[in-house]
């Protein structure tokens, strides 16, 4: 099965996600955890996380410090901040809001 | 509320944070995904080779390029260098520093074509620079509102004088017309009602004594306009009292000027015959009405004292500011019936007297927007002259275009490069568009230092009364209008060229060497476009045209003077009766000393210089002439005071009889001389010396006959003339006139000499020549005409240029088609004439819709034109044929280089 694309605008969603499960990552960690998660159905294009994780820096909803990997690399680590936590809440809210409603009129389609 | 307020302030302050700390951002973006890219490659090589030691699993600098797994991975990855950019455009600042580099790179290549660059400059500083001069004077004269309380409820009235009280009671019945004093009963209609009056008076406090303009203002005039004083106080209500005018408001000017700016408290001043006592200082910047030095309070009623220190009557202007609430079309409807009502209840007598009053009355409406008085007439004049100034600019917009669009297929290989390279097109069209808002910003810049120039041109045309009260200059507004134009015309002129150089196909491009199928379209467009630049040149050539014919016929209209070699200059003495004799001692005096005078052949005085636009007084006479069958209104005579010795120093003829003489004093028999065409309107086909003339009382004889004089403006009519002896009456206010065969400068020092020598305390002022006075008469058409004129010039060297930049880009990057043609046969002389017939289709196109439009167009120039039709065969004839010449040299001047094209070098390198 062909990885798909992951929709635009949830990708902030799912770094938040990903971030609130496991703490603290940098970049490439969060690329694999939501392959891993996702059951591979998503792959990360993985450019476009970067941007995302600056949109999440500037709104504040994560904090990134430099660290050490296991194999004493330096890497940025990134952390879900309380604003965070709080956006995420607000936005799976939406989402599954909006899953409802498009499965309500596909419905009688698939009926 | 304030939650999201402070989560801004925070985003704010990291975004802030970021442009701080910008390089460290990006260093840090770097490491983290140049490790991103390195641990894809490891889990990809450890997926494929899991058991392999690779000697590469450290990745190290030289074996990168090798690795299929790096390479893998960075494939995966995506295009770096775009992402970083993502990534730091989501700080915000990225439009920012775009247009920060763009900048810096669009001033890196324009140094490279300096010469490029200077001629685009010039051409927009031309464009914008007289634009901005026009908008600055279009401004201050027609959309700002008046700097006072509530402009718009001011109204200036036409319908209510201000009463004048001469003593005799009887003018005080139902036959009165209603005045100011009614005006001010009628509080529902206007909160207040006052007036306001322009003259001058003599102050003699220095040696020198000047002359200055003076407001005679209503005790609430300062009240009405909103204005406080600088200093002291404005005049009190007390004040308008008759009898009690002898306080005066000083200017800041004047305060400045003659009295150093000091206490003003217990100053005096001596205006006229009389002391003022100074009672405050206006702020700086207000001159209002007409550039007023200072204000005296009018009496209500107005008495002959009024007047007394003038010529005699000042028309005043009365204004009201209308009740809130209250519009002008009701104030109008309501003031209009009211006049109408009391003009119904006049008898028969009284009624034909107030006739052509109501009817002045009813064509122009009771009330005018103050705005709308203090303007007059001048607003066609500086509309037509924007309208001018924005075809000059949308000529050289395209010229501009013209020019970047022949670098357009130049520049076209080194944008497909770049497209290539990964350069969107939005992209480079943004910078190319920097390029030409740089380029158009920098006119406008030294347009702006070259505006002054233009505006004192024009102070001519602004109205004059609006000169105390804003002044065209290049304040904020203005500055904001030229920088608005320098981006519009920036992004106008860049856009057309911009989109062309960046046109796809970039593959085409890059094999053919730019050359191809697109050069023929750009030859078209480049060819319409100088069809349009040549169409609204035609326009504004026709404009010109008009205007220069119009000043030409005004010019030769015979005034009736022979004014060369003449000066003349003004005094004003004490006025009052008492003083008669003294004035009278001391104008002979002034002439004796003239006539004395060697180099001075003959010198005269008159009380109202014609030319000069002053009033003067007419008279409604009985002759004893046969009765004539008054066609027309009232037959009204100008009625002037000359001195014996006036006809002849300005070159008038004495058809019949004699001029005065020194009997022709107070104790001789009344005597007038009339004007040739007094003489036909009262007694036609007859002598009309020994003829009698009377006025109310008085009964005057004829003794001769002069020439007609075109005493007000050279475009009018004579009118009738009749001239009294100044001797006999001794005006106030004179005019000496002196011929001579000395240069204009000595003569003028002679003349002021003459005066200083008779009384030291005297004020002179408007000491010029006859032809100086003249020239004043037509200045604002002059003006107009030097203006378009100007700027038709200017356009015609902008298409001049423009046509020939289209025939050289066409001959140059046509050589290979013409070298061909010289391989088939052609001869130079076809080729050359091949082009020039290209370049003729076009500019008879651009001509005939010009001329097209110049027809339609030249009706807004109606009210500006005069003894000249609007389409004048000999304008609509003559500029095309002047447009030709400079298009024909143009043309040929290039193709002939179209002669020398070598078929062999031509086909060779290619």
């Amino acid at each position: 099965m062909s990885h798909l694309e992951i929709p635009s605008g949830t990708l902030d969603m799912l770094v938040l996600q990903t971030l609130a499960r496991n703490g603290e990552m940098h970049g490439f960690e969060i690329a694999e955890a939501i392959e891993r998660v996702s059951a591979d159905v998503f792959r990360v294009e993985e450019g476009s996380l970067y941007p995302a994780l600056q949109r999440l820096l500037i709104k504040g909803y994560v904090r990134a410090e430099w660290g050490r990997t296991s194999e004493n690399r330096r890497a940025r680590y990134y952390t879900l901040l309380a604003a965070g936590k709080r956006q995420l809440a607000q936005e799976v809210k939406q989402y599954e809001r909006a899953t409802v409603a498009i499965a309500r009129i596909l419905q009688p389609a698939m009926g | 509320m304030t939650l999201t307020l402070w989560r801004r302030l925070a985003e704010l302050g990291r975004r802030a944070w970021y442009f701080l700390n910008r390089n460290r951002v990006t260093r840090d973006l770097e490491e983290e995904m140049r490790l991103h890219v390195e641990l894809r490659a490891e889990s990809l090589r450890k997926a494929r080779v899991p058991n392999a030691e690779s000697p590469l699993s450290t990745a190290t600098a030289f074996s990168i390029r090798n690795d299929p797994a790096f390479h893998a991975a960075q494939k995966r990855f995506g295009n770096t260098t775009t992402i970083q950019e993502r990534s730091r455009d989501m700080w915000g600042f990225g439009n920012l520093e775009a247009l920060a580099s763009d900048v810096r790179f669009a001033v890196r290549r324009l140094k490279y074509r300096r010469g490029f660059a200077l001629s685009v400059i010039v051409v927009m500083a031309i464009g914008i620079g007289a634009v901005t001069a026009m908008f600055s004077a279009v401004d201050a004269a027609l959309l700002r509102p008046l700097p006072f309380r509530s402009p718009e409820e001011l109204f200036a009235t036409s319908a209510y004088r201000v009463p004048f009280d001469d003593g005799r009671p009887e003018n005080d019945g139902p036959a009165r017309m209603p005045d100011l004093a009614d005006l001010r009963r009628m509080k529902e209609l206007a909160s207040e009602a006052g007036a306001y009056a322009s003259g001058a008076y003599n102050l003699a406090d220095n040696e020198r004594p000047i002359r200055v303009a003076v407001g005679v203002v209503t005790t609430n005039f300062f009240r009405m306009l909103g204005i406080g004083p600088l200093k002291g106080r404005v005049f009190t209500d007390a004040e308008e009292r008759v009898g009690s005018q002898n306080v005066v408001v000083l200017s800041y000017g004047l305060w400045q000027r003659q009295y150093g700016g000091r206490d003003i408290s217990g100053l005096r001043i001596m205006l006229g015959t009389r002391q003022h006592e100074v009672v405050g200082v206006m702020p700086r910047g207000f001159s209002f009405p007409n550039e007023s030095d200072l204000w005296v309070p009018m009496s209500i009623p107005n008495t002959f004292a009024t007047f007394e220190a003038f010529r005699g009557y000042i028309p005043a202007v009365t204004m009201v500011r209308l009740a809130p609430g209250v519009s002008g079309a009701t104030a109008g409807a309501q003031t209009l019936a009211q006049m109408e009502h009391w003009y119904s209840t006049l008898d028969a007598r009284n009624r034909k007297n107030h006739a052509s009053g109501m009817e002045r009355i009813r064509k122009s409406g009771t009330m005018i927007p103050l705005h709308k008085q203090l303007v007059g007439d001048r607003s066609t004049a500086l509309y037509v002259l924007l309208g001018a100034t924005v075809l000059l600019l949308l000529i050289a917009c395209v010229n501009v275009t013209n020019l970047l669009l022949s670098q357009a297929s130049a520049r076209q290989r080194e944008f497909a490069l770049r497209g290539v390279l990964g350069a969107t097109r939005v992209r480079l069209i943004r910078q190319l568009l920097t390029e030409s808002v740089l380029l158009s910003s920098l006119g406008a810049l030294l347009g702006v230092l070259l505006a002054p120039v233009a505006l004192q041109m024009m102070r001519a045309l602004m109205p004059k009364a609006l000169a105390g009260v804003a002044a065209a200059d290049l304040n904020l507004r203005v500055l904001v209008f030229t920088a608005v134009a320098a981006v519009l015309t920036g992004l106008a002129f860049g856009v057309g060229p911009a989109f062309r150089s960046t046109a796809d196909g970039e593959n085409d491009v890059l094999k053919n060497g730019g050359y191809g199928a697109t050069a023929g379209n750009a030859g078209r467009i480049r060819r319409l476009l100088v069809s349009a630049e040549l169409a609204l040149t035609i326009v504004l050539l026709v404009g010109a045209g008009l205007m220069l014919r119009t000043f030409g016929e005004v010019m030769q209209r015979d005034s009736g003077l022979h004014i060369a070699n003449v000066g003349t200059m003004q005094i004003t003495m004490p006025g009052s009766a008492d003083n008669r004799v003294a004035r009278l001692r001391k104008l002979n005096d002034i002439l004796a000393r003239l006539d004395a005078t060697p180099g001075i052949e003959v010198s005269g005085a008159i009380n109202d210089l014609p030319l000069t636009g002053t009033g003067g007084i007419s008279v409604m006479l009985q002759t004893d002439g046969p009765p004539r069958s008054k066609g027309g209104g009232p037959d009204f005579t100008r009625m002037i005071y000359a001195s014996p010795e006036y006809f002849r120093t300005v070159g008038m003829t004495l058809l019949r009889g004699r001029a005065f003489t020194a009997s022709d004093d107070s104790l001789a028999p009344k005597v007038v001389i009339v004007s040739r065409k007094m003489a036909e309107a009262n007694w036609p086909g007859m002598d009309p010396i020994g003829r009698k003339v009377s006025l109310g009382e008085q009964e005057m004889t004829v003794v001769g006959v002069v020439s007609d004089v075109r005493e007000l403006r050279l475009e009018d009519e004579a009118e009738q003339q009749m001239y009294l002896p100044l001797l006999a009456s001794a005006p106030a206010s004179v005019a000496i006139v002196a011929r001579a065969t000395m240069p204009p400068a000595a003569l003028l020092a002679r003349m002021t000499d003459a005066v200083r020598a008779v009384d030291r305390s005297q004020a002179v002022y408007s000491v010029r020549t006859m032809e100086d006075v003249l020239d004043s008469s037509v200045e604002r058409r002059r003006t107009n005409a030097l203006l378009i004129g100007t700027f038709a010039g200017l356009a015609l060297v902008l298409a001049s240029i423009g046509v020939f930049a289209v025939v050289s880009y066409g001959v140059s990057h046509r050589a290979r088609e013409l070298g061909i043609r010289a391989a088939l046969g052609a001869t130079g002389q076809e080729l050359m004439h091949m082009i020039s017939r290209e370049m003729l289709w076009v500019t008879l196109f651009g001509v005939a819709i010009g001329l097209a439009g110049a027809w339609a167009l030249s009706k807004t120039m109606t009210s500006l034109v005069y003894g000249v039709d609007i389409h004048d065969r000999i304008t609509f004839v003559a500029v095309p044929i002047a447009l030709l010449i400079p298009v024909v040299l143009a043309t040929v001047l290039p193709a002939r280089r179209a002669m020398r094209v070598s078929p062999s070098e031509v086909l060779r390198t290619e």
